[in-house]
Order: C-alpha cells, then structure tokens, then sequence
C-alpha cells in the first residue's frame, strides 16, 4: 500500500482529533486575526444607528437551543445596540422550543443596560400559528399577544407599546432566523404586506438561500452565521463570545481546505499511478 | 454562584461530553444523552403549549373577558381527534379542510408575489431601460453601474439553470452548452452552500468547546475536567466489556 493510499485510508477519529484541536488551541490561546465587516451586516447597523430614540424595533427571536452559538451572540449585540440607542425593543419568537432561551437574553441584556420591561421593553414570548402570527400582528398586536411574558400583564397597558397599534407601527424588525419560520415569514406574509422595515439574522446553513432577498432589497441587511455575529460586535464595539470564536473559525476552515486540498491530491495521483499501470 | 447554576454547568457539562463520545463510537452514553434531549425536548414543547395555548389563549380570556367565540376554533380542533374513532373519523376532513383552505388562500398570492414575481424583476431590471415616449428597451451597458456585469451574469445563470431542468428538449447542440453552463452555476451554488454549512457545524462545535472551558474554571467546581476524566473512564470499561463479550470485535 503506497503512502498515498494510507492516507485516504487514515482513520476518521484522527481528523476528528485534529479539527478538535483546531478549535480549541485558538479559543485558549487567542491570536485577534482582523475581522472585516461586510456590506450585508453594515446595512443592519446603520439601519439601527438612523433610527431616532423611542422609535419601535422588533426582535423576533426565531432559533432554539440547537442554533444557539451563532445566534445568541447576534442577539446580545443586537439587543445591546438598540438599548444603547433607547429605541423601544420588542421581543418575541415564532419557535416554541426557544421560548426560554429569548426570554433570558432579553432581560439579561435589558439589566445589564438598566432598561425596565414594560417601559423600555417587553418580551411577548410564543404564540402558536408561524405565518399566522405574523398577519394578526399586522392587523392587531394586541390580539396576537393579548399579555407580556414574564408577568402575564396586558399589553395594551404597556408604556413601551404606547401609540403601536400594530406592525406598520414598528420602526424595524429583524428576524434571528434558523430556518423556517423566519425571514422568509416575516418577508411573505409581514413586510410586504404592512410595508415596515425589515432586516435579519441567520445561521450558516440558511444564509445562501436568503441572498438573493437581500439582493432584491426583500431584506436591508443580513447577519450571517457566528462570523456576522463577530462583525456586529466589532460595528457596536462589544468584545462578545463571537469575535473570540473568530480564531477557532479561521483555523478549523484552514485545516479542512488544507485537508480538502491533501484529499484530492492523494486520490488524483492514485488515478494516475493505476492508469499507467495498466498501460504497462 | 447559585445552586442552579452550578447544576446546569455540570449537567450541560456530562451531556455535551457524552454527545462527543459518538465520535469514537456508537455507545450507551451517548444514547442516554440523545434520548434525555430528545425527551426534555418533546416535555418542554408539551409544557409550554398546555400553558400558552390552553391556559392562556383560551381558558383565561373565556374564564376573565367570556370571549365564548373562543370555542369556535377550538370546536374545529377538536374535530381532528376524530381521527381517532374510526365511526366518525370524517369529522376530521372538515379541520383539515379549513387549514388547507385557509392555509393555501393566504400563501399562494403572497408567495407568487415574494418569491417569483419580485424575484424576476429583480432579475430584468437591471437591464430594463425606459425609452422616450413610453415603453421600455433590453439593453445591456456594462459602463452604467445600473446594469452591470453582475446582472449579466445573474440573468446567465437564472436562464441556465432553468434550461438544465427543462426536459422536455433534448440537451444536444448548443442546448447542450447551455444546460452545461446550467451545471457549473449549480456546482458553485452547491460549493458556496456547503461553505456557509462547514462554517455553520465548527460554529456549533466552538460553541460547546468555548462552554466547557468555561465550565473547567474552578468557580464551577471545574465540572469539564472532572466530567471528561469520567467520560474517558466509562468508555474505556464499556470497550473493555464490548472487547470481552466478542473477542473478535465484531
């Protein structure tokens, strides 16, 4: 067996091990490569920055558990841009399973920033229906969520929902999407029809299919991944958990376009050795 | 550091090391973790429907305001279980048939107009040029940053693709190069995809890495060095124990 074949044959627990270390060398040893921040995720920001004080921003946060690395630290800079900005935050989630998980980032990050719900902002949890949901929100938020969250109060007796009747009244809404409900949810049956401003947050795998929405202006800006979430916190100047996974993220992508590269490599000169044996 | 959130470190702790060890092999720690996310999954999913949907949508309003109006659509709810009798198990088609219904009148226009119209003419547009009098031209001018060579390529690759899917002429002559061209956008469509999933999966994995060094500091009782002692140890006696029952390690 040639070097060649011995290694298209390595065992995948060594390639485990060595991606293994790729990340965790970089999360303990940190070296601060440069993060560029792209168009997609500027338009989010400067969406934001324009916005006056005491206007309406919505976060819809529709993730759960399972998509929390990339998201939740979208979320945390997200949050902490609009407090810093004393816009008037909604919360909320299409996901049932991230219910929890959307309720304890907006009232951490809303103490953390000294913001009071029911005055600065309030979190309007889970209501069941997706794209349902959205349509009754555009015709009435306050059936859609008849009480808050956390102490079950009237939404209509809220300070933070004073003059909001319903989505047109919403200054910008960004969906952190895993797939769907999502963008794509809040694009067909929200902005197109109640015409607000509509912006979005995804993970990896969803981020190809929602180009072409931004390129169409469906959507101003797009969050994309762990690595979108590193370039909001480098706009908004808050050191979070995604810049620091930014190293890790460069050099597991290098290991495996190395590997990639070695693969192919091994397996064209294998081609190659047994085609000119068979000539001979 | 509260009682709950030391617990939560070492039980988020044992899981994820757990989950891990599927990358050595397929064993019953692993299972154990898959099952109890699978089961707190579904438990949690059953709690807080009971409690959002039933307690508050429905019984509050009818119980605090008598929204009686209520019942209506949890009449038709109900239908659905009919399934489960099978004398009338028809009732259920009427349920189903209202979601259908209702469910396809409000996407159908909506999605025709996001997802194909909008997206055609945000295919054309960059090329479209009013002309004097009324109408419009298809031209191309790569020096006009309106119509540049990026729309020259989108609309390449749209009518490619298209043509690649379209079986109902032979892909010969110069069908054939352009249904191949058709496969080359598919490819980088199909690479850029892959691209954003690799970084999506090491984003999870960075994650639960940057989680356990967290959890190994010692205000937590250091629950990731401890914890991964013992993963280590299960395993190893589980092989051994594997190895034993079948000596030849089948």
């Amino acid at each position: 067996m040639t070097f060649a074949e011995r290694m298209l044959r390595i065992d995948r627990r060594i390639i485990f091990l060595l991606i293994g270390l790729c990340t965790l060398l970089p999360l303990l040893y940190p070296v601060g490569l440069a993060i560029k921040v792209s168009p997609e995720v500027r338009s989010v920001y400067e969406k934001i920055e324009t916005l006056p004080e005491g206007s309406v921003f919505l976060l819809s946060m529709d993730f759960d558990p399972a998509s929390k690395p990339e998201l939740y630290p979208q979320a945390i800079a997200l949050l902490h841009h609009a407090f810093r900005r004393n816009l008037r935050v909604i919360g909320m989630t299409l996901w049932l399973p991230g219910t929890g998980m959307a309720a304890e980032v907006i009232s951490t990050v809303a103490t953390e920033m000294g913001k009071v719900s029911g005055r600065d902002y309030v979190f309007l949890g889970w209501s069941p229906g997706g794209s349902s949901v959205v349509i009754n929100m555009g015709q009435d938020l306050y059936k859609a969520f008849p009480n808050e969250y956390f102490r079950h109060e009237p939404t209509k007796d809220l300070a933070v929902l004073k003059g909001v009747r319903n989505l047109r009244d919403v200054s910008y809404v960004v969906s952190l999407a895993a797939g769907t409900s999502g963008i794509e949810t809040w694009y067909v049956f929200g902005k197109d029809k109640y015409k607000f401003e509509l912006g979005g947050g995804c993970t990896g795998v969803i981020a190809p299919g929602l180009y072409p929405l931004l390129r169409s202006g469906q959507i101003n800006g797009l969050i994309g991944g762990l690595r979108g979430a590193a370039e909001y916190e480098v706009l908004t100047g808050l050191k979070g958990q995604a810049m620091a996974g930014m190293d890790a993220q460069s050099a597991t992508h290098f290991a495996i376009i190395v590997l990639v590269i070695l693969c192919n490599s091994f397996f064209l000169f294998i081609r190659h050795s047994r085609k000119q044996s068979d000539q001979r | 550091m509260p009682f709950e959130a030391l617990l939560g470190a070492w039980v988020a702790t044992g899981l994820t090391l757990f989950i891990l060890t599927f990358l050595y092999k397929d064993n019953p720690f692993f299972k154990l973790a898959e099952h109890l996310y699978v089961g707190v999954s579904v438990g949690y999913t059953i709690v807080k429907t009971y409690d959002t949907v039933l307690v508050r949508l429905i019984y509050d309003p009818i119980k605090e305001q008598g929204e009686w109006s209520l019942l209506i659509p949890v009449g038709i709810g109900l239908l659905m279980l009919a399934r489960y009798f099978p004398k009338v198990a028809w009732l259920s088609r009427i349920a189903f048939a209202f979601i259908v219904g209702v469910g396809a009148g409000l996407a159908i226009p909506r999605i025709v107009s996001s997802y194909i119209l909008k997206q055609v003419e945000d295919t054309v547009r960059p090329l479209l040029y009013a002309v004097e009098g009324g109408g419009t031209t298809f031209t191309v001018d790569l020096t006009d940053p309106a119509s540049n060579l990026n729309a020259v390529v989108l609309l390449i690759g749209v009518v490619s693709v298209l043509f690649y899917f379209f079986f109902s002429v032979e892909h010969t002559g110069p069908g054939r190069a352009v249904a191949r061209t058709g496969i080359l956008f598919l490819m980088i469509a199909f690479g850029a995809a892959f691209g954003y999933t690799v970084m999506a999966r090491m984003s999870l994995l960075i994650g639960r890495l940057s989680d356990l060094i967290v959890f190994a500091d010692s205000r937590y009782g250091r629950p990731s060095i401890w914890l991964l002692l013992i993963t280590i140890g299960l395993l190893i006696l589980w092989t051994s124990r594997q190895t034993e029952r079948s000596p030849d390690g089948s």
